[in-house]
């Protein structure tokens, strides 16, 4: 299906020559995404790592630009699907009848106020680049797990938001601020300080008025289900050390002095039970910049930057439970006490620090660590993976989440569908000094396998009714109107209420609800 | 890369888009952190390296047939490599092979290359040079008061831009052998295109002709070393000669050569150069040079859907191609002030000439070429230089273009400039390359 040439020229007027492409070529290429094949084999599609053809592909460069091509989209009944880096399945149209709005060419840093610690941006500026610009003031910014190439302002309004260092830079969802909104009707919304008539500015989210943010992303975002986002203010955090470091040498082995005052730490715990009093400890004293329950195994991939360096470090792999913290300071006193506190919880838990001793990481990963950069290591071992599970709640739920999985996990690992990683690759971190958890499980399948990809998203919806099972709330990937509507039931029937936000602000059902819910019931 | 590698590698990609980025450890500042021109330019996905990969898959699946539209995407690729060097950090993709790969498909399927692109190569069929020129004006940039050493096992490849368009930088390179007396001979009417433009663009039978061609009359030459100063040359003679025929001779490109010639006392450098330069790395003599290395291990599958390397197989991302000859050799001109691009090395942002661009698609090719120009004023210098024809052609274009202040001059001739003898005796010629 292609654009009527009426529909197609009145875009064209809005976004220009060359900003518009119905060609079945380019359409063709905004249909694929990673893990496609596995959300189309969950809803009972053929494995293949395409979605709907979109009808259209249009790259606005102005928030007004937006605006009116939403207007267009109501006008003519056709869906539309926003997008900014584009990572990931949530990034697919879900029907047909839809455009896509590539918001590539809207990637301006608009405003860093190093005093107030902010910064705005636009939806195609990526996670590094922000990063880089803030840092010239010593400013650190939170990235989610996904890397430091995917978009700060889609992950702090449409997306989960967990990031490695999520003890010292929180969660995309706390991190929001004002926010720019296209609506799925076409009207622009300014929340927070943004919307204030005089002296507008984007210092503060949560007025003047009642909140929206609630409305606006909820728990995990709408992943364009309720239009468009085009600037958002994101908090930002004193640069972790000092900014002053280069990555010397050449990829895929570079060098890197570490910092002065930045120091790892990965210790056994030996059991869950105590991992989460150890981490909830360390969360207490709110020293870390970092701090992780990571599986052996995947221990032993932020380590790795390939397969063959990953096999290397099977011993790591042997460890029941283990805790990876890197403490950080700007200041000589500032690191001598966050040394000492580890030195005395390490004494107190009867725990092994193996950096240095038993193992020593090239200097590369603390400079990952900085750049946010380990969560990409999850593609090593097959080249695909996808997370299963995805708990935000206490230690204790996080950790029983976990413990609940493995013996699924293996029960996959057996059919030689996903991966053998122990059956226990998990990634669990805290935020607010522990006052609240994520978990999530990464798996490892081979996108090239149809058998695996199968296997897979088998293994991912019985995880999903394992939740249920056990009464572990809601996974990572809630999203969707089957989804929703299994687990609403469950959880003070909030599928109900997300659907009437959905009807309200989206009366058409033109912002698509693949990955939110629709208005209706199925 | 074969058929099966290609087949499977295409069903890899993460649509990360880390492709379009310098490696995403070695970003410095928001304005230059892209890597390539192309999605840079036309903002679509599928000019990406990452929508090319997309389009080899969707075109194997049968979703989307060869057409203009596929056509036009495919080939708006300069073929920079800058996209492998980001993806191969933590990746085991090869995104510029799949994109060779997918234009030597288009070929074969009857599609491809580009009309423009056809005639160069048609030219070359004809004239062994992309030019329409004559091959017997091959030797027209030569002036009486070279030395050519018949005898001499060292062969200076002119290569087909240096020969009919930039005769500066063969007569700059020949005046420096001489000054240093360093004997080299040409092979004259038995110089034949390196086959670069065609190779680039997809037409691998015709490549291997050309190949042949080259490699018989070296061979039978008795030929040792063979010295280049253009880049695109120098990377297909090292490069990929080698993977389709025992190449036994040795390579260097003309920084390699005059910097060894620096370094041993034979050339010495008596004026000041007071210039404040900066040097833009070729994607052909940088990134794109680095040879690949012979692997000759065994998949080990270590467990259900995980295999391994043994040994591990070497990545190329670019660490070995030429970057610290041509500095050390600005280095050496007396005078002369070195000052860096932000975007350098492996991780230069290309001129926009390469992979056919500058003859299917001139306009894209300028506009890149404006993008490097102003990367490089905003560093201050007077002078930008290198050590390829394309570039040289590409970047002179993009200082009109953009009516930039900067000036642009060959390697070889500051060299030149610093041996006391500027480079007088060139013609104006066409501002044109394949």
């Amino acid at each position: 299906m292609v654009l009527e040439k009426e529909a197609f020229k009145e875009f064209q007027d809005v976004v220009g020559v060359g900003n518009i492409d119905d060609g079945d070529v380019i359409t063709n290429v905004y249909a694929y995404n990673w893990c496609m094949e596995i959300f189309n084999y969950m809803e009972a599609k053929d494995p293949v790592p395409f979605s709907p053809i979109p009808k259209a592909v249009v790259l606005p460069s102005t928030t007004e630009e937006v605006q009116q091509v939403v207007k267009l989209c109501n006008k003519y009944r056709i869906v539309f699907k926003a997008q900014s880096t584009g990572l990931g399945p949530w990034n697919q149209p879900s029907v047909d009848n839809s455009i896509i709005i590539d918001l590539r060419r809207m990637n301006n840093i608009v405003k860093i106020d190093e005093k107030n610690l902010y910064a705005v941006v636009e939806p195609y500026v990526s996670g590094s680049q922000l990063q880089v610009e803030i840092m010239k003031y010593g400013l650190n910014c939170h990235m989610p797990g996904a890397g430091p190439m995917v978009s700060p302002l889609a992950s702090a309004t449409s997306m989960n938001g967990p990031g490695f260092t999520s003890p010292s830079t929180g969660h995309s969802a706390r991190n929001v601020l004002a926010v720019e909104w296209v609506l799925p009707d076409g009207e622009i919304m300014r929340l927070g300080a943004y919307g204030q008539k005089n002296n507008p500015d984007f210092f503060y989210g949560d007025g003047p008025g009642p909140s929206l943010r609630g409305i606006m992303r909820g728990w995990a975002g709408t992943k364009s289900g309720l239009g468009v986002f085009t600037k958002v203010a994101v908090k930002l955090f004193p640069y972790p050390c000092s900014t002053d470091f280069i990555i010397k040498g050449n990829s895929p082995d570079y060098d890197f002095d570490i910092p002065d005052f930045m120091k790892l730490y990965v210790m056994d715990c030996g059991n869950f039970k105590k991992l989460e009093k150890v981490m909830l400890r360390i969360e207490e004293e709110e020293i870390s910049f970092m701090c992780s329950y990571l599986s052996g195994f995947a221990v032993m991939a932020i380590f790795s930057n390939s397969i063959e360096s990953l096999m290397d470090k099977v011993p790591i792999g042997q460890m029941k439970a283990p805790l990876v913290v890197i403490i950080t300071a700007r200041t000589k006193q500032e690191f001598t006490y966050k040394q000492k506190v580890m030195d005395f919880l390490i004494k107190k838990f009867k725990l092994e620090n193996i950096i240095g001793t038993i193992y020593t990481p090239k200097p590369i990963f603390y400079a990952e660590a900085l750049r946010s950069n380990l969560g990409l290591h999850g593609f090593i071992a097959t080249g695909g993976f996808q997370s299963s599970k995805g708990v935000a709640d206490t230690a204790a739920v996080c950790l029983r989440s976990t413990k609940s999985n493995i013996p699924l996990k293996q029960e996959f690992i057996k059919k030689k569908a996903i991966a053998n990683d122990f059956g226990e690759g998990t990634w669990m971190t805290s935020y607010e000094s522990g006052h609240y958890f994520h978990m999530e499980s990464p798996t490892m399948f081979d996108q090239t396998e149809e058998n695996s990809v199968k296997g897979m998203a088998e293994y991912m919806e019985k995880s999903n009714q394992l939740d249920l099972l056990k009464h572990l709330g809601a996974p990572f990937f809630v999203e969707g109107t089957r989804m929703h509507e299994l687990f609403g039931p469950h959880m003070s029937n909030y599928h109900l209420w997300l659907r009437k936000i959905k009807e309200t602000f989206d009366p058409n059902n033109i912002s698509d609800s693949g990955f939110y819910i629709s208005p209706q019931n199925k | 890369m074969n058929e099966q590698e290609y087949k499977l590698m295409i069903k890899r990609c993460l649509r990360c888009s880390i492709c379009k980025w310098i490696p995403q450890l070695q970003i410095k500042s928001q304005k230059y952190s892209t890597i390539c021109p192309s999605i840079d330019m036309f903002n679509f996905h599928a000019y990406s390296a990452g929508g090319r990969i997309i389009i080899a898959l969707a075109l194997e699946m049968g979703k989307i047939k060869p057409s203009k539209d596929l056509m036009d995407i495919v080939y708006k690729c300069t073929e920079c490599g800058g996209c492998a060097v980001a993806c191969k950090f933590l990746n085991t993709l090869e995104p510029l092979e799949i994109i060779v790969k997918l234009r030597e498909k288009l070929v074969s399927l009857g599609y491809g290359p580009m009309p423009r692109q056809q005639q160069y190569i048609d030219s070359i069929k004809n004239y062994n040079n992309p030019y329409n020129e004559p091959h017997e004006k091959r030797l027209a940039w030569l002036p009486n008061d070279i030395k050519i050493d018949p005898h001499a096992k060292t062969l200076y490849f002119v290569g087909c831009t240096s020969s009919y368009r930039r005769k500066e930088i063969a007569i700059a390179t020949a005046r420096v052998m001489n000054a240093a007396n360093y004997p080299f001979r040409i092979l004259s009417e038995n110089e034949y295109c390196c086959g670069s433009p065609i190779l680039r663009t997809g037409d691998k039978n015709s490549f291997i002709n050309q190949l042949n061609k080259n490699i018989d009359i070296i061979e039978k030459e008795g030929i040792k070393t063979i010295v280049f100063s253009c880049a695109g040359c120098y990377d297909t003679f090292k490069v990929d000669y080698p993977l389709e025929r025992d190449c036994n001779f040795k390579i260097l490109h003309t920084t390699e050569l005059f910097n060894e010639l620096l370094d041993i006392g034979q050339l010495n450098l008596i004026k000041k150069v007071p210039l404040t330069v900066t040097y833009h790395d070729p994607c052909h003599l940088g990134r794109n040079s680095e040879p690949y290395e012979e692997w000759d291990g065994d998949e080990l599958q270590m467990m259900p859907l995980v295999s391994i390397n043994m040994p591990e197989k070497p990545k190329r991302c670019g660490k070995y191609g030429i970057y610290d000859s041509p500095r050390d050799l600005l280095n050496k001109i007396p005078g002369l002030n070195l000052i860096e691009m932000e975007r350098i090395r492996e991780y230069s942002y290309c001129c926009g000439a390469g992979g056919g661009v500058k003859s299917a698609f001139p306009e894209f090719a300028l506009k890149t070429a404006k993008t490097r120009i102003e990367e490089a004023e905003n560093t201050g210098a007077d002078i930008i230089t290198s050590a390829c024809p394309f570039c040289s052609t590409n970047l002179k274009d993009g200082i009109v273009e953009k009516d930039s202040n900067l000036k642009f001059y060959d390697i070889s001739e500051l060299l030149l400039m610093a041996l006391g003898s500027p480079n007088k005796s060139i013609k104006e010629s066409s501002m044109e390359v394949a």
